[in-house]
């Protein structure tokens, strides 16, 4: 019933590198065969889309109105971001949510992946996300090119922070990109079962009956009604 | 497979068209089921405890799948592919939500089971708006009472007598799952403003049930229920009928008419296959509309002959007229109160486990809308989605460990306030047929008049003033802009997914299309067992009225073909 999401990450090497899609070669082909177009990296298979700027000549087909809900296909359509489109993506994955203590990274969840999923669906929504979205990631590239002489994959963390930190306090486009950018990499995340644990939610379990709140999440209740004078 | 001639022909298979097989096979009649959509097996096609994750997009609504990628609907949502509607110019706007699946609407609606009361039978007797119903309250009580029994469904308490807030006879209801934590917390801003909180009746088996299985208290009702532990056509209401041996279903069937016979009689209705393409007839000695208020408007007005040129059973141009909705608007706050609680599973029965029935019945004049409304409230650490960073403050821009504190602090802190509201029906509101516009097979689709009153408006102007100051009460803060102007916040007609009121029963055959048992006044053997025949719009939602009165008139027509009278 689920997909190829790792719950045991392995640990992230402290050396900056490459994203490593986490799309099964199948899935890839599948879209290969749409798109005509390909290159193996890595472990999987990275579908190269055109350069920003260019929409595809024709918008790919949705899942339809009656899709298989049990067990989902992989969404259909094929992806269009670059090479170095998904490896801005995964630094930014990196900003946002990196490994913690107890948690995974973003990047160990796929959310790039999920990232380049989301601007490549030919739904309207996320067509509007689209230019937002590549040309944030593009003008990340070429700030890293300029600024440290390298590419995105191959910075430093401190590095990586220095690029994409000052976006939060930006304004204009650089606002709006890193603003959605991070809706939609918390999003991505805490849907998953390694962001359930990481946020708390304890429920999607069968149970014979609703106890109802403890004790103590009551005792806290009460505490804060006392508060407000309730 | 029952051959023909059927004793009845049903057109649809939700609440009403289910109903009225569950009965109508019951009582030994041979019955063919039309189904516009697909056939659906909830066991085998629910996504119970799928995660977000598993889904494209992680689930969110597109517009192939608009209340998201697990919601239970096939083939449809705002818009069905080669099925169009169109709204006039000149209206304000107005949605028609349509899967083409068994079962219909009941496969992922809200679980909200909710009786009418007394008062909303009588809406013009009550203060000269709308118009009263050609039933009471206790004509439908028995039903009612007989309807949950069946279905199953939550809410006992004890007696209250509150006003036009029927409490179900003992032994109708099981008890609720116990109040969640947010569900105590808010409870008592209303207690202090003098305004009761009472358990929800939410169509969920949440006790032992005879027959049924108990509530999991886990994955979302809108998905369907492989369990059948809610109530859904598909697993109450077809499975007992087909085991009668008197059911037989034809999926991918579009009735487009109802023919009659020289006697001006229904004699059947012919139908087009959505898969083939073909056309085809089918008769029986008895017509059960249950389409759907809307379509079940368009077969009659598509059903036209030289008795019935504009269209049957409308002579006196009833038919499309006094269409209505729910008013509804959502305003959501932030409660600091609510956050950093101890781990609590939230999930629930699917439905809210407790509500607020409206409280102002003596006071209408004052508070300047006659009519008022209901509040559904969600909340609670629900399993996470797309939109969660939406529990964090706007000027919120963290990275890494402080976000991850941010939001472990923040899951399960925001509170929606619901409110559904009863809406007068009035002449600005019907549905005719499109003049130009067909479906693809050349059959007239429905064109629709939407206007909310002032009545509406303003209600809905008071629903946003109530939930502000309850979320002020509650020392929350409301999230985003909240539009305070009643008729800028209330929804789009048809957006409650509560259309109802095309066809409607009445005393007298010249303001109404069907009399107090669906029969058809032009047409003895044609009968109107949906929404369509609802009188007033009351706040409560109207599914589980639908199916007491669907009970009610396939019992009155299974004691006419008893007596040979159709």
């Amino acid at each position: 019933m689920s997909q190829p999401l790792p719950t045991d990450p392995p640990p992230e090497p402290e050396a900056p590198r490459p994203y490593v899609s986490r799309i099964d070669r199948r899935t890839a082909l599948a879209w290969v065969g749409v798109v005509g177009a390909a290159a193996a990296v890595g472990a999987g298979v990275v579908v190269y889309g055109r350069k920003f700027g260019g929409q595809p000549a024709v918008e790919a087909k949705g899942y339809g109105t009656d899709p298989d809900l049990v067990k989902p296909a992989p969404a259909p359509w094929p992806r269009i971001m670059t090479r170095a489109q998904l490896d801005t993506a995964a630094a930014v994955c990196d900003h946002i949510l990196p490994a913690a203590a107890a948690a995974p990274s973003a990047r160990a969840l796929g959310v790039p992946d999920f990232l380049n999923e989301w601007v490549s669906a030919p739904y309207p929504d996320q067509r509007k996300d689209r230019p937002l979205i590549l040309s944030g990631l593009d003008r990340l590239a070429s700030r890293s090119q300029r600024l440290h002489g390298k590419a995105i994959a191959a910075l430093s963390a401190a590095e990586r922070t220095a690029l994409i930190g000052p976006m939060a306090a930006a304004k204009g486009a650089d606002l709006a990109f890193f603003r959605r950018v991070r809706r939609l990499v918390i999003g991505a995340y805490y849907t998953t079962p390694a962001g359930f644990k990481d946020i708390g939610y304890i429920g999607n379990v069968a149970r014979a009956r609703d106890p109802g709140p403890s004790a103590a999440v009551l005792a806290h209740l009460e505490r804060e009604l006392a508060k407000l004078g309730l | 497979m029952a051959a023909e001639p059927y004793d009845v022909i049903i057109v649809g298979s939700g609440a009403g068209g289910g109903m009225s097989a569950y009965h109508l096979t019951h009582a030994g009649l041979k019955v063919l089921l039309l189904e516009a959509g697909r056939h659906y097996d909830p066991v085998t096609e629910t996504p119970m405890f799928n995660t977000n994750a598993e889904a494209p997009l992680r689930g969110e609504g597109t517009p192939d799948k608009p209340f998201g990628f697990y919601d239970a609907t096939v083939d449809g949502g705002w818009q069905v592919p080669n099925e169009p509607y169109t709204v006039a110019e000149g209206s304000e706007p107005f949605v028609w939500w349509r899967p083409r699946m068994l079962g219909g609407r009941t496969n992922h609606w809200g679980r909200i089971a909710l009786r009418f009361g007394p008062l909303d039978f009588k809406p013009r007797s009550r203060d000269g708006l709308g118009y009263d119903w050609p039933i009471t309250y206790d004509d439908l009580a028995p039903w009612y009472d007989k309807t949950e029994r069946l279905i199953g469904v939550s809410g006992a308490a004890p007696p209250r007598g509150l006003t036009n807030t029927p409490d179900s006879p003992e032994g109708c209801l099981m008890e609720s799952a116990p109040p969640r934590a947010f569900e105590v917390f808010y409870a008592r801003a209303f207690k202090a403003m003098g305004i009761p909180v009472i358990p929800m009746h939410g169509a969920v088996v949440t006790g032992h049930m005879a027959g049924r299985n108990t509530c999991l208290f886990a994955t979302p009702c809108g998905r369907g229920c492989a369990i059948g532990a809610n109530f859904q056509s598909t697993t109450v209401l077809l499975p007992p009928a087909m085991a009668t041996g008197n059911l037989t279903i034809r999926p991918k069937s579009l009735v487009y008419e109802v023919e009659l016979d020289k006697a001006g009689k229904a004699s059947g209705v012919a139908f087009v296959d959505r898969k083939t393409g073909e056309h085809h007839s089918a008769s029986a000695r008895a017509v059960v509309l249950a389409a759907g208020s809307g379509e079940t408007a368009r077969i009659l007005l598509n059903s036209k002959s030289s008795r019935f040129p504009d269209g049957l059973a409308n002579t006196h141009g009833m038919v499309g007229r006094y269409l209505m909705d729910s008013v509804g608007l959502t305003v959501a706050g932030q409660f600091p109160a609510m956050e950093g609680l101890p781990p609590t599973n939230d999930d629930g029965q699917g439905t809210q486990h407790t509500y607020v029935p409206w409280w102002g019945y003596d006071r209408q004049k004052e508070l300047g809308f006659p009519r008022g409304y209901h509040i559904e409230i969600g909340g609670g650490r629900r399993m996470p989605s797309m939109p969660l960073a939406g529990v964090l403050d706007s000027d919120d821009l963290s990275v890494g460990d402080e976000l991850r504190a941010n939001l472990r602090r923040r899951f399960g802190s925001v509170i929606g306030f619901d409110g559904r509201g009863e809406m007068i029906p009035n002449d600005d509101c019907y549905c005719e047929l499109d003049p130009k516009v067909t479906d693809k097979w050349g059959v007239p689709v429905l064109r629709f008049h939407w206007k909310w009153g002032e009545s509406e408006t303003r209600q809905a102007g008071h629903m946003v003033e109530t939930f502000l100051a309850v979320i002020d009460k509650l020392g929350g803060k409301p999230l985003g802009k909240v539009q305070t102007d009643g008729a800028k916040a209330i929804s789009k007609g048809g957006e409650m997914i509560h259309e109802v009121g095309t066809a409607r029963m009445g005393a007298r055959e010249t303001d109404s299309v069907v009399n107090a048992f669906g029969q058809s006044w032009a047409v003895p053997n044609l009968f109107v067992t949906d929404g369509a025949v609802l009188v007033s719009s009351p706040d409560k939602n109207p599914t589980l009225s639908i199916l007491a009165l669907a009970w009610r008139s396939s019992d009155h027509l299974a004691t006419l073909a008893k007596q040979g009278a159709l």
